[in-house]
């Protein structure tokens, strides 16, 4: 906002991915980068409720905690884990080939990223259905703690449906945002396909992996304390 | 990659920051460093300091996304700060909350009922919950605590 | 983030420079405006329609209390038209009431921009916000809500009302207020017209921003904590519920982390729009801007950290209710610095007791009430006695109808002329201010009374003792409505057959009444505005050139 800009329309320096109220394009950049953030630390309060119900009941039940947590597989959750930080790796990639006007290379880790977060999905749909199988399912549909789901001879906790509700509870939210990313990724990638991404504008780029980065953020403290209990 | 950030409002251009390909594959191959100590940390019991540790690595974790991925180290402070407080602020959400929830005591699992750590006397304010033998054919779908018909509260009231 | 698709240009044949009204035609052109102005608009009426339902709640309400026993309702019925009032009110008109009506008119102009960072996500938030009001409603028709506004369980979860759609109605309204609030903090932080520093912000702007905060920080919570309690009703899930593990009390801590700072996402706004109030009609600049300025951030971020005094009686240990009680002490700290700033404002003053003046004193005396007798809430031994009885009813009443709506009629009578360009009757609006302020006093006054003698809130029935004071409030009541009624009906003829507004009917120093016609153009501003003074420096010019402009305002030559 360094000039008193004349309100006249379509002259030259008003590029065309410039919206009408911004003066400058790095004006715009900023704004969309703020408001991204802002929007982060409104994400991290929402799973952040969570969060807290989950280490508060932790802190009253820690034994029923570590008990049911060996229902889950760590290996899938470790290979999501991977997944992810992966996927975070290439939209993070995206953006600097973006930043370098590399349209192709930016069109490629996209579709990388949304395979990623594709696998994370396929790998969770597994997990899930292996859990309703073993009767481990939210609120009262939870049967896992009766004797005829008793794994390898031992009973689960009576409560322990309370670690499986904050885990599907948990995943579930988080889940969401997976899919939720995907389309923000996918409409990030049509729009570089149609060339609207430049060195001098890639905001969407940027703001879609900042959300990406987002969900990666919080399955980094999901895995540990859903799936290392200690 | 030079580092040609941080004159935003010089001439009205966007100028990001662009990072090197070499530095992020090392940062991605730290966080798969970190991923992997997480997990064989989790085999080695330290006592009360468990979560403590696997949260203290997810944290190193979430800050190289932040401040490398996620680019905050080239951005204006501000974003740090916003990302910073919304820790502040779940914090406070934990902490005001735990100075409540902490007083109910901590659950015995063989007798189910809530006890306080310190005393180890029946906890005040918190729910005492008697199980019954579970039934050997239980309903589908019945609720799982049904048959555990909560006794009466202690005579704290 | 859509706001920086390319065919933002794409406002097709719209004229910049017609007065935002007439600058498209047709109601295509409204229901999908990206213009702050119209959206603010539309989201006046739609609050004003809140207003107006929740309203009607309160009414049946106090008619249902005239007398002892059943006067015109069963108890259940009574039940849902106490929950439905609060929940109105609460969900669909104050929290969106002044941020997305005026805020989202009045913040730009004053702003010198434009338009808002994000103007399709502003449209969104108000498409959201009516998504959210339709699965509210939609609960009224299929069995309504007994729950009291506050769904707490463990009877939220098991009452066989429609307590999943209001929910979920609330959680999408939520995103709305998230939104907005999104929006305003990018667009002060980032669409300042040139020379408009931080300390030149007008005070509704900090109003605003501090709310803003708020919004984004709070209302997530909200969001999870009726998530996990829609998850309770439908399947069980035991968080909440004692015989499964779970803990009420974790219910009420996580509603009103975000409750509580809620109180002044409402407030707060009121406050933001007295201050400009004051200014303009003392011809004085605020006394102690930056004290006030800072009270509204202090506020927000007290806000969050006194939740617990809502939960002094609810089994909540002991230490946790000291430290929330003492948390609560300080929060009378910025809510003093803007009730003495203010009057202090008054001292010396020019005042002009215009409507929206009349409205603006008397949210002093009204939120003075109100906030004092918070402190015998916050207080813990009072608190055990007072706590569910009238007294409390009185209590937020006070802070939210004698603060909050008293201050939003004061604010849309102060921007009505800029919003529409006409002006009103100005002696039928003081007739309805007085109904206003008297019949509220009469509804509410004798409340605190009649709470301190015990009478609980929220009960069907009463002793016999207690209906005197019942008969007074539910005619105080009926005052409110025709107070309310005469208001509509000024507002309606102004529409219709007021005079045209000049562009600064009051002689304000604001930005927003300075640079703009009445109603502005599409853009705001012919010229973006380039600001070389504070908001209040009413000492700069004459009486005379406040109404044709300021000499430093004027566009320089060359």
């Amino acid at each position: 906002m360094a000039t008193a800009e004349s309100a006249d329309h379509g002259h030259e320096e008003h590029p065309k991915f410039l919206a009408h109220h911004f003066d400058t394009p790095a004006q715009q950049f900023d704004s969309a980068k703020l408001g991204m953030w802002v929007f982060v630390a409104t994400e991290i309060l929402m799973f952040g409720g969570l969060f807290v119900a989950y280490l508060l009941f932790k802190s009253q039940e820690p034994q029923m905690f570590l008990e049911a947590h060996h229902r889950l597989n760590r290996e899938m959750g470790a290979a999501n884990t991977v997944v992810l930080l992966f996927s975070s790796l290439t939209a993070a990639l995206a953006v600097r080939s973006s930043q370098l006007g590399k349209r192709k290379q930016t069109s490629a880790l996209l579709v990388v990223t949304i395979l990623c977060a594709l696998v994370f999905l396929v790998v969770k749909y597994f997990e899930y259905t292996h859990k309703f199988h073993d009767g481990l399912l939210p609120g009262r549909f939870f049967t896992a703690h009766l004797p005829e789901h008793a794994h390898n001879g031992h009973v689960l906790p009576q409560r322990a449906h309370m670690f499986f509700a904050l885990y599907f509870m948990m995943t579930g939210l988080h889940g969401v945002h997976v899919i939720l990313g995907i389309s923000i990724l996918t409409w990030v990638l049509i729009r570089n396909q149609r060339g609207e991404f430049s060195p001098e504008y890639f905001t969407a780029v940027e703001i879609g992996a900042l959300y990406w980065h987002l969900v990666d953020l919080v399955w980094i403290y999901l895995f540990p304390l859903l799936y290392l209990v200690g | 990659m030079s580092d040609n950030h941080a004159h935003a409002h010089d001439d009205g251009k966007v100028h990001a920051h662009i990072s090197s390909l070499p530095f992020m594959v090392a940062i991605f191959g730290t966080l798969i460093f970190l991923t992997f100590v997480t997990v064989k940390v989790s085999y080695f019991d330290f006592g009360s300091a468990n979560t403590a540790i696997a949260m203290l690595i997810a944290t190193l974790k979430a800050s190289l996304v932040a401040v490398f991925f996620m680019h905050l180290k080239y951005e204006k402070r501000f974003y740090s700060f916003i990302f910073v407080m919304s820790f502040v602020f779940l914090g406070v959400m934990f902490f005001l909350t735990l100075d409540d929830i902490s007083t109910r005591g901590t659950v015995d699992p063989d007798n189910m009922v809530r006890t306080l750590e310190r005393t180890g006397a029946q906890a005040p304010g918190g729910f005492v919950q008697f199980v019954a033998p579970v039934p050997a054919a239980g309903a589908h779908g019945a609720e799982p605590a049904a048959h555990g018909a909560a006794t009466p509260a202690p005579a704290h009231h | 983030m859509a706001t920086e698709v390319a065919d933002s240009h794409g406002h097709g044949d719209v004229d910049y420079n017609a007065p935002y009204l007439t600058a498209g035609k047709g109601i295509k052109s409204w229901l999908l405006t990206v213009d702050h102005k119209r959206i603010g608009v539309m989201y006046l009426i739609s609050v004003i329609l809140a207003f107006f339902m929740g309203g009607m709640f309160a009414l049946l309400v106090r008619l249902e209390l005239f007398a002892p026993g059943r006067t015109i309702m069963s108890a259940e019925y009574y039940n849902r038209a106490f929950t439905l009032h609060g929940a109105i009110m609460v969900f669909l008109f104050i929290i969106p009431s002044v941020p997305g009506a005026l805020g989202n008119f009045v913040l730009p102009i004053m702003l010198g921009t434009k338009d808002v960072a994000f103007p399709k996500i502003n449209l969104l938030s108000f498409y959201i916000y009516v998504i959210g009001a339709t699965f509210s409603l939609y609960s009224i028709i299929s069995g309504s809500v007994d729950t009291g506004w506050t769904f707490y369980t463990p009877y939220s979860t098991t009452s066989n009302t429609s307590v999943v759609s209001m929910v979920l109605g609330v959680f999408i309204l939520g995103f709305s207020s998230i939104l907005t609030g999104l929006n305003f903090i990018v667009t002060v932080h980032k669409l300042r017209a040139p020379g408009l520093h931080w300390n030149r912000l007008p005070l509704f702007v900090w109003g605003m921003y501090a709310t803003s905060i708020i919004q984004v920080l709070a209302t997530p919570v909200l969001a999870i904590t009726l998530l996990l309690l829609a998850a309770e009703r439908t399947m069980g899930l035991g968080i909440f519920d004692p015989a499964l593990g779970g803990d009420p009390v974790l219910f009420q801590h996580f509603f009103w982390f975000y409750s509580h700072p809620a109180v002044y996402i409402m407030i707060v706004p009121g406050m933001a729009i007295v201050s400009e109030l004051l200014a303009t009609f003392s011809r004085r600049a605020i006394f102690g801007y930056f004290a006030v300025a800072m009270s509204s951030l202090g506020l927000a971020l007290l806000g969050f950290l006194v939740w617990g005094h809502h939960m002094f009686t609810s089994g909540q240990s002991e230490f946790s209710t000291m430290l929330f009680s003492g948390l609560t002490m300080l929060v009378a700290i910025p809510s003093g610095v803007k009730v003495f700033n203010w009057t202090a404002t008054l001292y010396k003053g020019s005042i002009a007791l215009t409507t929206p003046m009349l409205y603006a004193l008397a949210f002093l005396v009204l939120f003075t009430i109100g906030g004092l007798t918070g402190l015998f809430l916050g207080a813990l031994n009072t608190d055990i006695h007072l706590h569910d009885t009238y007294f409390v009813v009185a209590h937020f009443h006070y802070v939210m109808m004698g603060g909050t709506v008293i201050a939003f009629v004061g604010g849309i009578l102060y921007w009505w002329p800029k919003i529409t360009g006409k002006m009103y009757d100005e002696k039928m609006a003081k007739v309805s201010w007085f109904f206003v302020v008297v019949g509220f006093n009469v509804t509410f006054l004798i409340q605190f009374i009649m709470g301190s003698k015990g009478m609980p809130r929220r009960y069907y029935d009463y002793l016999p003792q207690f209906e005197i004071y019942h008969k007074v409030s539910t005619v105080g009541s009926w005052m409110l409505l025709v107070g309310f009624l005469i208001l509509a009906g000024v507002l309606v003829k102004s529409l219709k057959s007021g005079p045209k507004a000049p562009p600064n009917p009051w002689g304000s120093a604001g930005y927003e009444w300075q640079g703009t016609e009445s109603p502005p153009v599409f853009q705001n501003f012919r010229e973006t505005p380039t600001i070389t003074r504070g908001p209040y420096d009413y000492h700069l010019c004459t009486e005379a050139e406040l109404f044709d402009g300021f000499p430093e305002d004027a566009p320089k030559e060359g």
